[in-house]
């Protein structure tokens, strides 16, 4: 279990986490969500005892880092793929980790094989794609086969069937009742894999949920309905009380109504239906809705040239 | 998916130490590439140089003034090949930190201990242990073929029991052995002498974190300093001087009467030792500082 209180950390006049709690339950995998700068490897560093948090505390299993007797083998983490010393094998790499904390030397044998780099195991960790650091550095935090591993970003630079593997990885980890801790740029990937949340913006917490909860709270149901005559039906749903939004090919988005008050108001005033379907929002929308206000770095598809 | 088949360690029992973690430096010591190129540039650096000017020395002997001859000391100049050695030494002791910092290697790294001194301990004990086991090696060897050279050239060998000051007076290439007063001390302070620099660029390294600026200022330290030392009036140049760390290090070697051009401006070879000992110490400890006290 981690277990995060009241955590705030600044760098200089940057606010990178502001008074932030929340726990990482056992035996479920927690998606950490939030755009880019809300404090996400922030937290996870002060977690791990690396940076030092301005106020507050995080403990994992009840300990402080630094109370931890045997660190990899309670504790495993994958922060930057591209930590490793270019010049080094991957072999040597996970050997000197592994005599830190007396784990014996079959077991880097066996994290090697568990990622696939068995084939690259000697190579120079500098010459690894994006997508091999990437497995190294997994490897790294299987290493003292921990019951709590973090994991920032770690689908970064992987191909799908990479991603598909970390994912059954996480879960057959979570599986085992350890604590799965894993931030995600992509909602989508986090809807797949993870069962609980920690949302933050701004270094603040949105949201400490389930995936399934998080979206029901903070969707409305939409209907897409098409139909022979869309002005007068939309004369006819605003009538029954719905909300309803025209779009460019005509159809309307229609909320706080169903299905089958549309339907029926259609049959009976003679329109005829042509799709009525129900939109599911996913996460990535919720998401994006939810953390529109604390988006520090806004992008922009309409650039004007200014002359 | 089988995650784990080895037979795990109980964790009941004890906690990371010193012993685990310098196992762990010793492996990236020696998994990297540079760390054999700087040790080979030590050892051949030092013996080449010493060779070379050891042998452009005796070959003009005989052009030499009473004055270069009278101050002419067989053992330190048998160790000049310092002003090489010492420098790689600085990359060597500086890099085994700053290239962690550059990587990114250091967080991996301090995820692994729970106190962080073990880490610069560690680090310390590899760079210090296999300098001194370098170092030795080279001082002896660039010793040895020294004496060899200064042979050849025509250099006799003092009489069992005679100070170096008696021969030097006389005409001949002076030319010592191991047994000689002095000789066996200097020759193996020689290789301390970089042993406690590759200490004192450790620390360098855990203050400054970047290999460039740590090494500027370890160059800075050992050979800008005693120029700079020179503008300033003499009276305070001449206090100053002999701790300057590359005098503390002609001091550990030197073997030779104080009479002579050095008089004054070299410590005796022990205190020498001390003080430079001291200048590491306060550079590793406020690299402990720093280590412990900001973010990683
Ligand atoms: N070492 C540091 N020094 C100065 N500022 C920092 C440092 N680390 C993070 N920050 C700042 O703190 C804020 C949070 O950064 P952080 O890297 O934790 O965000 P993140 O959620 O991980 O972002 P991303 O999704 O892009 O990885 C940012 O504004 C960042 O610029
Ligand atoms: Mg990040």
């Amino acid at each position: 279990m981690i277990d995060v209180k009241n955590l705030s950390k600044s760098y200089g006049k940057t606010r990178a986490v502001h008074d932030l709690s929340f726990t990482v339950e056992t035996g479920v995998i927690t998606g950490f969500l939030g755009p880019n700068g809300s404090g996400k490897s922030t937290t996870m560093r002060m977690i791990m005892g690396l940076d030092r948090p301005n106020r507050g505390t995080a403990t994992i299993n009840g300990k402080p880092f630094h109370e931890i007797k045997w660190p990899l083998r309670e504790v495993g983490a994958l922060l930057e793929a591209k930590a490793i010393h270019p010049g080094r094998s991957a072999r040597s790499h996970l050997t000197s980790l592994a005599q830190t904390n007396a784990i014996p030397k079959a077991r880097v044998d066996e994290v090697l094989d568990l990622v696939g780099l068995t084939q690259v195991a000697n190579r120079k960790a500098g010459k690894f794609s994006l997508g091999m650091n990437q497995r190294l550095g997994i490897a790294s935090a299987l290493l003292g086969d921990p019951a709590v591993l973090l994991f920032d970003e770690p689908i970064n630079g992987l191909d799908p069937e990479g991603i598909r593997w970390v994912r059954e990885l996480l879960q057959s980890l979570a599986r085992d009742g350890r604590t799965i801790f894993v931030s995600s740029h992509l909602m989508s990937e986090m809807a797949l894999t993870a069962t609980d949340l920690v949302v933050i913006g701004r270094g603040e917490l949105i949201a400490d949920t389930t995936v399934n909860n998080f979206i029901d709270s903070n969707t409305v149901a939409t209907v897409l309905v098409r139909s022979s005559d869309s002005s007068r039906l939309n004369q006819v749903l605003a009538g029954l009380g719905g909300s309803i939004t025209t779009q460019d090919d005509g159809s309307l988005l229609v909320t706080k109504i169903d299905g089958t008050q549309i339907g029926n108001a259609a049959l009976s005033s003679g329109i005829a239906i042509h799709e009525l379907s129900p939109q599911q929002a996913s996460l990535e929308e919720v998401f994006m809705e939810l953390t529109a206000d604390s988006v520090d770095f806004h992008g922009t598809t309409n650039a004007k040239v200014t002359s | 998916m089988t995650v784990t088949n080895t037979q795990m360690p109980s964790t009941d029992r004890g906690h990371v130490g010193l012993a685990g973690v310098t196992r762990s430096e010793w492996t990236k010591f020696r998994s990297v590439r540079s760390t054999w190129i700087c040790l080979f540039i030590i050892v051949l650096a030092g013996i080449g140089l010493s060779v070379l000017l050891t042998f452009i020395q005796a070959a003009r002997w005989s052009q030499s003034s009473l004055q270069e001859r009278a101050t002419f000391d067989p053992v330190a100049f048998s160790q000049s090949g310092h002003f090489i050695s010492q420098l790689v030494v600085g990359i060597l002791g500086a890099m085994i930190i700053t290239s962690e910092y550059s990587t990114g290697l250091i967080r991996t790294t301090l995820a692994t201990v729970p106190k962080r001194f073990t880490v610069l301990a560690a680090k310390k004990i590899v760079i210090a242990v296999v300098i001194l086991v370098v170092g030795e090696v080279t001082a002896f060897a660039s010793f040895f073929a020294a004496q060899i050279i200064l042979t050849a050239h025509g250099g006799t060998q003092l009489p069992a029991g005679a100070s170096i000051v008696t021969q030097v007076k006389s005409a001949s290439i002076p030319v010592v052995t191991i047994m000689s007063p002095g000789v066996l001390q200097a020759v193996v302070l020689s290789g301390a002498y970089l042993a406690l620099l590759s200490i004192l660029a450790l620390g360098l390294g855990f203050i400054i974190r970047s290999t460039a600026g740590a090494i500027s200022i370890f160059v800075g330290i050992l050979l800008v300093l005693p120029i700079i030392l020179n503008f300033f009036p003499s009276g305070f140049k001449n206090s100053v001087e002999p701790y300057m760390p590359s005098n503390l290090g002609i001091a550990m070697v030197v073997t030779t009467t104080r009479t002579t051009d050095w008089a004054g401006v070299l410590f005796t070879p022990w205190v020498a030792v001390l003080v430079l000992a001291l200048y590491a110490a306060v550079f590793l400890l406020a690299g402990l500082w720093f280590l412990q006290r900001r973010d990683a």
